[in-house]
């Protein structure tokens, strides 16, 4: 009997190992050529000019900001289309993201994109908003965040480790940056640490590039 | 693509990309060229006692579908990147697009805000579309801290409507406040005057002016201190970013408590450097709608 793939199906539905293999090998082609190859990408994962290293503090903050959903309605990535750089500048670069674990790349705009947020605003401008977002932008949708005035950075976990994992996964923190970062997150609250990490987003990209 | 530690992953795509796709069109034509079956001589499971499957042909319009699909990946494959670090016909990439659009967007509108930026801003002033342009543009930039209509906001953040401005009022200056930005400082004089200092200096600015002021027990502490920034009058200084404290006009409120808060703390005003954000002509736009 010639075979074809009539033949195929029939043997594949009629035998339920066989057809969890087949949907496994036919859905993973997609990962093959598209995830696996990026894995070796160098560019992914090598640090340049771009990538900017968190400090304490900078860390401290991005975690306010991981555990406040900030990125379920902020992107972080500016696509290399005209009119999203004329609003947010410079588009994002894959380096620009190498010290970014995991990354903040978001993928719903609720609100703007923050990349390139940086430097945008005044630290006392965050601090009003951030608190009250109708207090300077009257028809905003964006929630209220007092309480983060209130809580200290220090409450957010144990920073050393924080680093010290993150070293082992090749970020360059020395001992001394370790050693000291309890100490540069100690007094600040919640809403410091979050503008701090805010007031350095997107500004790592080199002049070049801009 | 290009930056691969080596060709390996390049032929690695190629190769998955190109198997299945022979592996689909195999499957599809091997489908639709099969003689149909002959019904009896299947063994069908049967359920529930009368319910099983029939062996009809899938209809023919699938295989148009399809074949219309494959038709066109192969086209897209050979004129756009997607064969490993093949960059197909078109030499298509984002970044080239995007230098592209940006071509045609200078090319567009490079003389045009060449112009603007020279232009005298009682002519941009006199044009309606452009003032709705530096409009737009006020929204889009400042209106975040400055208020939607320019008013001033939150106590911080200073009205630009009026006539006062803290860092001069002059086009030049403007200008140079939106390139460079500013930032305010007032330093935090509680060390110095003590609680009791703080409070009779406070209550000393909110009777500038007025002759009541003369004698009053701030008044040394004023003069010793305030006046270095603030001027002997208290009228302020807008080479410094000093406010003028004899006015009605009050960035961060005039109550003796923000007085006190003032004195004890300091301030900090910060406005951002717009230079690499903004080219000239929308520069030179802002200025027109700031002096309007």
């Amino acid at each position: 009997m010639k075979y074809h793939g009539v033949t195929l199906h029939r043997k594949l539905e009629n035998n339920i190992g066989l057809l969890i293999f087949g949907i496994l090998f036919i859905s993973s082609i997609g990962g093959l050529v598209q995830v696996l190859p990026s894995i070796f990408q160098e560019s992914l994962k090598t640090a340049t000019e771009n990538s900017h290293l968190y400090s304490a503090v900078e860390l401290t903050g991005r975690d306010v900001y991981i555990r406040e959903g900030c990125h379920v309605c902020h992107s972080q990535q500016i696509r290399p289309l005209l009119a999203e750089v004329e609003r947010y500048g410079p588009y994002s670069r894959a380096d620009e993201f190498v010290y970014d674990r995991p990354f903040m790349w978001g993928s719903k705009r609720t609100g703007p994109d923050l990349h390139r947020i940086g430097g945008k605003y005044s630290d006392d401008w965050h601090r009003v908003h951030l608190i009250d977002p109708r207090s300077v932008i009257n028809n905003s949708i964006m929630p209220a965040y007092p309480w983060l005035a209130e809580w200290e950075a220090t409450d957010l976990g144990d920073i050393q480790k924080k680093m010290s994992v993150l070293r082992i996964l090749g970020h360059p923190y020395t001992d001394e940056e370790i050693a000291a970062a309890p100490e540069e997150i100690a007094g600040l609250s919640q809403l410091d640490a979050l503008i701090i990490y805010l007031q350095v987003l997107g500004t790592g990209l080199a002049e070049e590039y801009r | 693509m290009a930056d691969m530690p080596n060709d390996f992953w390049s032929g690695w795509i190629i190769l998955i990309t190109l198997i299945s796709f022979i592996g689909l069109v195999w499957l599809v034509v091997s489908v639709y060229t099969a003689a149909p079956p002959n019904d009896a001589e299947v063994d069908h499971t049967t359920w529930d006692d009368n319910l099983k499957e029939g062996m009809n042909q899938a209809p023919l319009w699938w295989f148009w579908m399809i074949f219309a699909m494959m038709v066109f990946s192969v086209f897209y494959l050979m004129l756009y990147p997607g064969m490993g670090s093949f960059k197909g016909a078109f030499q298509w990439s984002q970044g080239g697009q995007i230098e592209e659009r940006y071509r045609v967007f200078n090319d567009e509108f490079t003389e045009l805000r060449a112009e603007i930026a020279v232009m005298p801003l009682t002519e941009i002033q006199a044009d309606a579309a452009l003032m709705g342009s530096a409009s737009d543009l006020f929204s889009q930039n400042c209106s975040a801290c400055h208020g939607y209509q320019g008013q001033g906001q939150a106590n911080l953040f200073p009205n630009l409507n009026d006539d006062i401005w803290q860092w001069g009022g002059s086009p030049e200056n403007i200008e140079l406040t939106l390139r460079n930005g500013r930032i305010g400082v007032m330093a935090s004089w509680e060390a110095l005057l003590g609680q009791e200092g703080v409070t009779n200096v406070a209550n000393y600015v909110l009777l500038l002016g007025s002759p009541e002021a003369e004698g009053h027990p701030g008044q040394a502490r004023f003069n010793q201190i305030c006046i270095a920034c603030h001027g002997i009058e208290g009228t302020g200084n807008p080479l410094l970013g000093a406010p003028d404290l004899t006015d009605d006009d009050w960035l961060y409120g005039n109550d003796l408590d923000t007085l006190r808060e003032t004195l004890r703390g300091g301030r900090n005003g910060q406005m951002p450097a717009f230079g690499d954000k903004l080219d000239n002509a929308q520069i030179r736009l802002l200025v027109a709608w700031l002096t309007r």
